[in-house]
Formats: C-alpha cells, sequence, structure tokens
C-alpha cells in the first residue's frame, strides 16, 4: 500500500476552513484572487481542463453502465472536490448531487473517517444515506479520494440514479416506503472497495437484496471507472504545473465561483422580498399496500420566500412548510442543497465556472421539523422530488421576476414541473424476475417564457439534459410493448404564451404474468405548478386510464385499428376496446397486471404566462392544426373565432369575430369580478368557522402549529385575533395531527 | 442606444424576437445597462406620463407619481403604494366550481375545487388578466414581489431613484 498522509488531520482542516469562510466571508479565507490576477488566461484554461475531464469521465461511464437510466438518459453526474470536501469542477448531466457528494465528503471526514475505516490510496467509498448526502436512496454516490505522493489533494465522485433499489415496491423511486425501513438496500457512507477494486462482499450484498442487481452493479463499475479517470487527469495535471500551484488554484476556482454568482445576482435581478406558494396534494385512499402509519389523503402547502440582499446573496426561506409525514416525500437538506444547486446551474451560472462556490454564495432556511428538514432520520425520502419540484419551480419563478424587472425577458421562465414516474417490477418478458424505473419522464413540459411558449415534451428541472429515452431501448427492459406516445393537447397552463405540452404513454402489457406499477409524483387534487403575469398553471396530471383483459389481442389478430392513446375526450380506450375499464386517480397503486391488460401514463406540463386573450391569434390555430391544443380551448381561453374546419383543413381565423369575442370575455370578466374587499369579508366568514375540506384545515392546522410567522401573517391578513386557531380534529377524523 | 439593438429589444419586448436572435441574447453576455434600455423602450409604449422606476409584471409597473412610487397597469390604473399588495385594489373572479375550472382546463383533469381554487386579478378599468393564483380555500393572497427599490437604485445602479 502507498505511504499515506499522517500529517494533515482532515477534520481539524476542514473546521479551520469553515472558520475562515465564517471570518472573512471568502472561501477558505482567499480574499484575492493571486492566480487568476497573476494569469487570467492559465486560470480558466485550467479549469477547462478539469471539468474537461469530468465530462469526459461521465461519458466513459454512460458506456460502461448497463442502465438505460444512465445510457439513454444520462441520469449521471461526475465531479472534483478539494480534500476538504467542496466542488471545484462538475461535468453535465444531475447535477444536483454535486452539492450532496460534497455534504458526503464531508460527513465522513467530520465522523473522523481518516481514524476509522481510514482514507487511504485505492479506497472507494458509497453512500446513498440523504441524511448523509444524497436526494433519494436510488442515488446512489461513489468518491474515491486522490493521493499524490502520500497527500491527499482532493476526491473524485460520480453519482447514478440507480433503476432498482430492492423496496418495499419495485424500481427506484419506492413510493409506498413510508419510513426508511421500506425505502432498499442502503449503503451509508461505506468503504466498499479496497486497492481500486470493489469488494467482492459488497457486490454479494448487492446481488441478493436487489431485484435487478446488473444496473447497481455495473453503475458501481461505471462510476468507480469515471473516479479513476478523473483522478488520473488530475494527477497528469499536478505533475503539469505542480502541487503547490494545483491546490493553491483549485481553492481560488471555488472563491471565484462565489463571486461570480454574487455579481450575477446583482446584474440579472432586483433586490428586495419575493413570495410564492405552491402544493401537492397525496391521494391513496383505499389503495392496496397502503400502510397505516400517515394519513390516506393529505394536502401540502408549500410557501417560500426569497430575500435578495444588497450583497447579492440569495437566502430562501421555507418558514410555514408541512410537518415531515409518513411517507415517501421527505427531505433532508442535503437534497434541499441539491435543488437549490441544479436550479441556479441552470437560471444563473450557465457560464463561468461552476462549483460549489455558487452554493455558498446562497443561504437555505429549512425550518425543522418540516418536511424540508425532518427531526427523525427514520423518515422515508424515497420520492422527494414530489415535493422538490413544485417548491423549486416556485423558486424559479421568483427568480424569474427579478429577470423580468431588470429587462432580461429573454430569461424568465414559468418554471419546471412534476413529471410522474412509473415504477415496476415482477416477471420480465424473458420470464426472469426483474425491476426497472421508467425514465420517460425527463421530458416533461416546460413552463412558459416571457417571449415565447414553453418546450413541449422536452424539460424537467432535475436533469438539463432531458430525454426521454428511446421507445425501442425501454421495451427492451421491460414486460411493455408501446401502442403509442401522443403529445397531450391542453397540457400545457394557458397564457398569452402558453406551458409547453405534456406526453402520454399507452402501452399493452407483453409476455409476462404478472407486473406490479406503482407510479409517483401524481398531485391529481391540486394544481402543483402556477402560471405568471396572468398565465393559468397547467393542468392536474392526467388520471391513469387502464383496462384489465382486454381484448386487443383478438383486434390485433383481426387487423382491426389499435389504439394508441386515450384521446382528445378520454374515450378511445372504452369506445374501441372490451375489458374491465378502471380510471385511478393519483398514483397506480393497484394489483398487479398481465400480458394483454392497457396501461396508460401522463406527464405534466408547464404553467403559462401573460393574459390567455392577449395571445396571438396565428399562435393558436396554430396549435390546433399541430394537435397542440382543441379548438374549444381556442375558442373559451383566447377568444379566437374561427371559420371552416380542421378536418378538411379550411379551418381559418375569423378576425373580426375574434377582436368582437375579446372585447366580450373581458367585458364579462368585469362584469363576474367583485372588489378584493368584497370577496375577503365573505372568506373571512369561512375561515373563522373553519368551513373547508378537512384536508385544508389540517393543513393550516399544521403550518399554525409550526411555525409562528405563518400564524401570524395568517391572522394578520384574515384579521384575526392572536388566539385565533382552527379547531383540533374529531375523533376519528385525523390520524396524526 | 445602438439602433439595431433598440429594435431587437423592442422585438423582444413585442415576443417578436425571432428564435435565433434570441438564443444568440440568451447566450451573449448580459448587457450591463439592459434595465435603462428596456425601460425606456417601455416608456414609449405606455399612453401616460410618469415616469417607469420599475416593471413588475406583463402589464404592472412601479412609476414615479409625484413623491409617490405607485403600481400602475399599462392601461393607466393606478393601484397605489408599490409597498402594499397591488392586488388587494384588483378586482377578481374565484374559480371553485368544476364547472367553472372545466371552462378553462377542456378535455383535461382538473383540481378538486374544495381542496384548490383558482383566484384571477384583474385590472378594474381595462378588463386585463394581471395575475392568477392557485391555492387551497382560506389561504391569504400572496404579496409576489416589494422590492428594495431605494437599495436598488442607489447601490446597485448608482443613480437617484428616478433620475435619468
Amino acid at each position: 500500500m502507498t505511504k499515506t498522509d499522517t500529517m494533515v488531520n482532515l477534520r481539524k482542516r476542514l473546521e479551520e476552513s469553515e472558520s475562515l469562510l465564517a471570518m472573512t466571508g471568502c472561501y477558505d479565507g482567499i480574499t484575492n484572487l493571486e492566480c487568476r490576477e497573476q494569469d487570467p488566461l492559465k486560470f480558466e484554461t485550467i479549469h477547462m481542463k478539469l471539468r474537461a475531464s469530468c465530462v469526459s469521465a461521465r461519458e466513459i461511464a454512460r458506456r460502461i453502465s448497463a442502465s438505460p437510466g444512465v445510457r439513454e438518459v444520462g441520469e449521471m453526474v461526475a465531479a472534483l472536490y478539494t480534500p476538504e470536501g467542496d466542488a471545484i469542477a462538475i461535468s453535465n448531466g444531475i447535477m444536483v448531487h454535486v452539492h450532496t457528494m460534497s455534504r458526503f465528503i464531508k460527513w465522513m471526514i467530520k465522523n473522523d473517517y481518516q481514524d476509522d475505516p481510514g482514507i487511504n490510496p485505492g479506497d472507494i467509498f458509497a453512500n446513498n444515506d440523504a441524511f448523509i448526502g444524497t436526494v433519494q436512496v436510488p442515488d446512489v454516490m461513489d468518491v474515491v479520494p486522490i493521493y499524490h505522493e502520500g497527500t491527499l489533494v482532493g476526491w473524485a465522485g460520480a453519482v447514478c440514479h440507480e433503476l432498482e433499489a430492492g423496496g418495499i415496491t419495485p424500481g427506484g423511486d419506492v413510493a409506498l416506503a413510508q419510513e426508511r425501513f421500506g425505502e432498499g438496500l442502503f449503503v451509508c457512507a461505506e468503504k466498499i472497495g479496497l486497492n481500486d477494486k470493489i469488494r467482492r462482499d459488497y457486490i454479494i450484498r448487492c446481488e441478493r437484496n436487489l431485484r435487478m442487481p446488473i444496473y447497481w452493479i455495473l453503475d458501481e463499475q461505471a462510476k468507480v471507472a469515471a473516479c479513476f479517470n478523473m483522478r488520473d487527469r488530475v494527477l497528469e495535471l499536478i505533475d503539469e504545473i505542480g502541487i503547490d500551484f494545483y491546490q493553491k488554484i483549485s481553492k481560488e476556482f471555488i472563491e471565484e465561483g462565489r463571486r461570480t454568482q454574487l455579481a450575477r445576482v446583482r446584474q440579472l435581478t432586483i433586490p428586495g422580498k419575493y413570495r410564492a406558494n405552491t402544493f401537492y396534494g397525496h391521494v391513496t385512499k383505499g389503495k392496496p399496500g397502503f400502510q397505516p402509519l400517515g394519513d390516506p389523503d393529505w394536502l401540502y402547502s408549500i410557501p417560500l420566500q426569497m430575500d435578495i440582499q444588497l450583497d447579492g446573496k440569495i437566502v430562501l426561506d421555507f418558514e410555514g412548510a408541512q410537518p415531515w409525514g409518513y411517507h415517501s416525500m421527505n427531505c433532508t437538506p442535503a437534497g434541499m442543497d441539491g435543488g437549490m444547486f441544479v436550479t441556479l446551474t441552470q437560471h444563473m451560472n450557465f457560464e463561468g465556472l461552476v462549483n460549489d462556490g455558487a452554493w455558498l454564495a446562497t443561504q437555505l432556511k429549512l425550518p425543522e421539523g418540516t418536511w424540508t428538514n425532518p427531526d427523525s432520520e427514520f423518515c422515508a425520502t424515497a420520492t422527494s422530488w414530489a415535493l422538490l419540484l413544485p417548491a423549486y419551480g416556485a423558486f424559479q419563478r421568483m427568480l424569474s421576476r427579478g429577470f423580468l424587472a431588470r429587462g432580461f425577458l429573454e430569461e424568465v421562465f414559468v418554471g419546471q414541473v412534476n413529471s410522474p414516474m412509473i415504477e415496476m417490477g415482477g416477471i420480465s418478458q424473458y420470464g426472469k424476475p426483474f425491476g426497472i424505473a421508467h425514465f420517460e419522464c425527463a421530458a416533461a413540459g416546460s413552463g412558459a417564457l416571457a417571449i415565447k411558449d414553453g418546450l413541449d415534451t422536452a424539460y424537467v428541472g432535475w436533469n438539463p439534459e432531458s430525454d426521454m429515452g428511446n421507445i425501442e431501448i425501454w421495451e427492451l427492459d421491460m414486460p411493455m410493448v408501446y401502442l403509442g406516445r401522443s403529445i397531450l393537447p391542453n397540457s400545457g397552463g394557458a397564457g398569452k404564451y402558453r406551458g409547453g405540452n405534456a406526453f402520454m404513454s399507452t402501452w399493452v402489457i407483453n409476455k409476462s404474468p404478472e407486473v406490479r406499477i406503482v407510479t409517483s409524483e401524481h398531485s391529481s387534487r391540486v394544481f402543483d405548478n402556477a402560471g405568471m403575469c396572468g398565465g393559468y398553471p397547467a393542468p392536474t396530471c392526467q388520471m391513469h386510464r387502464v383496462v384489465r383483459n382486454s381484448n386487443i389481442s383478438q383486434r390485433a389478430d383481426a387487423r382491426k385499428p389499435l389504439v394508441h392513446s386515450t384521446g382528445l375526450d378520454q374515450n378511445e380506450l372504452t369506445m374501441n376496446l372490451e375489458g374491465d375499464h378502471q380510471i385511478i386517480e393519483g398514483p397506480h397503486i393497484t394489483a398487479p397486471m398481465k400480458a394483454g391488460d392497457i396501461f396508460t401514463h401522463s406527464y405534466n406540463g408547464g404553467g403559462g404566462y401573460g393574459d390567455p386573450l392577449e395571445r396571438d391569434p396565428i399562435l393558436v390555430l396554430d396549435d390546433i392544426i399541430q394537435g397542440q391544443s382543441s379548438r374549444v380551448h381556442g375558442e373559451n381561453i383566447h377568444g379566437v373565432r374561427f371559420k371552416g374546419s380542421i378536418e378538411d383543413t379550411t379551418l381559418e381565423i375569423d378576425l373580426p369575430g375574434t377582436m368582437a369575442a375579446r372585447k366580450q370575455l373581458k367585458d364579462e370578466r368585469l362584469q363576474k369580478a367583485i372588489p378584493v374587499s368584497d370577496w375577503f369579508e365573505n372568506e373571512r366568514g369561512k375561515v373563522i368557522e373553519g368551513s373547508f375540506a378537512p384536508e385544508v384545515v389540517k393543513m393550516y392546522r399544521a403550518a399554525m402549529n409550526l411555525s409562528d410567522d405563518f400564524s401570524d401573517e395568517f391572522r394578520t391578513f384574515w384579521q384575526l385575533s392572536d388566539s385565533f386557531a382552527f379547531s383540533e380534529p374529531k375523533q376519528g377524523e385525523d390520524k396524526h395531527g | 442606444m445602438d439602433r439595431n439593438q433598440l429594435e431587437e429589444y423592442k422585438l423582444l419586448v413585442d415576443g417578436q424576437l425571432p428564435w435565433p436572435q434570441t438564443k444568440n441574447l440568451m447566450s451573449s453576455y448580459k448587457d450591463r445597462d439592459r434595465f435603462f434600455k428596456i425601460l425606456a423602450i417601455y416608456q414609449d409604449k405606455v399612453q401616460w406620463q410618469e415616469k417607469i422606476l420599475l416593471p413588475i409584471g406583463e402589464n404592472l409597473f412601479i412609476v414615479q407619481k409625484g413623491k409617490e412610487n405607485i403600481v400602475k397597469c399599462t392601461c393607466g390604473y393606478e393601484f397605489g403604494d408599490y409597498r402594499q399588495n397591488w392586488k388587494l385594489q384588483a378586482v377578481m373572479v374565484v374559480r371553485k366550481t368544476r364547472e367553472d375550472l372545466e371552462r378553462i382546463y377542456p378535455h383535461s383533469d382538473v383540481c378538486d375545487p374544495s381542496w384548490m381554487e383558482i383566484r384571477e386579478f384583474i385590472c378594474p378599468d381595462c378588463g386585463t388578466l394581471l395575475e392568477v393564483e392557485a391555492c387551497s380555500p382560506g389561504y391569504p393572497i400572496t404579496f409576489d414581489f416589494c422590492p428594495d427599490l431605494e437599495g436598488f437604485y442607489k447601490e446597485w445602479l448608482k443613480v437617484p431613484l428616478g433620475s435619468e
């Protein structure tokens, strides 16, 4: 074994670095960027080399992986860190994990891993525990220390999102987990390899605890190869520029990243207080497999406040958030960091040095005991994206308000949305047990921009490369054959510029006696996105339409047309197929399906921007011709009047009719509208009586119990007494107050 | 201002800038004086005289009126001091029945009106839909944005509020 560093106490070094940041306000106490000042070109060139090594390592890994999630959709990221665990350079991909990996490295340092189990050359460490540093169990991260002549000079790290995690339900995002103990295989900051080799006993543990170990194990090989590749590139660079210069410049990169973020905020936004809220509703009452710990149906409000300070620092406060619960949608501070980081990389740090410096220029306030910062490490985080995505979509809208006010209209973006996932398992088309997460969800509709429509079927916030993957690849890995992938008309929120539309997929189960399908991130009872400046939220995600025991085989034998979607009026399946038709609200949690059954699944569209009556009639017509929206949508919401018909290709705009209709719709608005003061008086009475749905009352009660600020604000708005509270639930009405 | 750039920004504000130019604008370094360029374009478009200090929405501006800084609609309607939530001075339509919701979401699944309603905030004068809230019944109206106007002009723009 190579001689290891015994001189530097990593824990003390980390504490010193944090103390220097607190004292000077600069990363590691670096107040002058000497390397940059001496030779700016060399500074940029060296960072570019490091970044290139991360990008190429990720591409190498994607070719080793067996998982379509990594190969097709690119659910992976690679990064380089300082010895203290701060990111210097990162690849493209799921950049969420740049800072979650940083937390993992720091956790090992703070827990004296240097003494036991030791941090030595050739070691490989892995983690997927969100309370140590990741978002959810399927996000498995590997890091290796980089030694140069016996001294630890950094870390190389990589993350892949695993498609099967061995939890209570098959797939990676284990939606039915209500506690940590159902989420699957945990690897808690574990030394899984020595001397550049993954331990055999670790591989055996994976093989025996996962439904589809080939994905996880080959992803481990892929990540480790990526880490070794980055390690080699760093050592080559050190040979070229010297160890002292490498260590100095790599820290300056981070301080430069911090300063750039502050400068960018001052350049693109306006200081002040921004507010937003969004909601998420969960519905599982009466569904099989539901465990009795939590409420079957619940509603969360997600209020956010963003303060942009005069120095350019962004402070994002989740005061008023709901308590963590017995469900899989909680999130740890590491996950919240990750959501912030990946959003900033897309909206502010799209040039220059992207690293942990940007994160240092922000602050998250996560109230303890809420879903953003649970005070129990037993709670589950398997599908934390369900709440993270709406929350950071609201963050995007607040940032965009700043861009709009500053005149950077081309950067205004109504935000990301949830994109419900499918997890499945059972018997594959090859007659073997299987489990997989279907990642075509990485291509929802995006929110609109202030100058154009959102992207159709092409964006999710958590993976900026957003790709649904090829149908043929997915069909290789699951016992389901596509009958169609179709644009969902009208699925983007209406506006002067509409949100991007979503798509739906329709499958027939193929050559399998048993397929369990569980879906997550379905907010069916409330909009979990929003519009901006007069734009509407996108509709709630379409419910699942399912046909069990269908006659599709007989239709195929008779050479009759197959069914490719549910159709505009959601009746294509019922009109054309015999069998047991079901409509399932919220997550699809039902008995297993089998060959010949039909399953449909839809994704979300984005929110709209601006008053829909200001939409260019030509865009409305074009949407109808392209199948992006329906004629009634164009008439009701945009006030466009048409001549001719779509069927005989004679459809055209009736411009005088449109102008008259739009005037009439505006007049109707004003006739129907009431002063806010009148609305207030009426609504205040309902608040005092608490005459809302039980889930709504519980939501308010929970927020008020947890947050004095929320309580004060709620009482002040409604002009209530300081002692106002919603009455406690009656016996049997409420499981966990 | 460069004449071509002025024309480009006018097209941007109107949503008419061709995609290749828009993409260039997105990918290029951001011009440091964009704020004043866009402000001039807005000022030229509106029919009233008050000086625009800050756009805060598609049709809403903070303007200087005498010694007060107030929120004003493109049409000229005034909502009062910018430090108060302009929505409280608007008129509103609340969609809280399935029928009302389905009118704007034809052919789609919609929220459960007992869990969520749509609030439309409308200019009392011109009838323009200025902002939409989707929230649970009983949720306080959100004050979307209260800028630090003084700090912005003094510390970031380095000009007195209302000058230039």
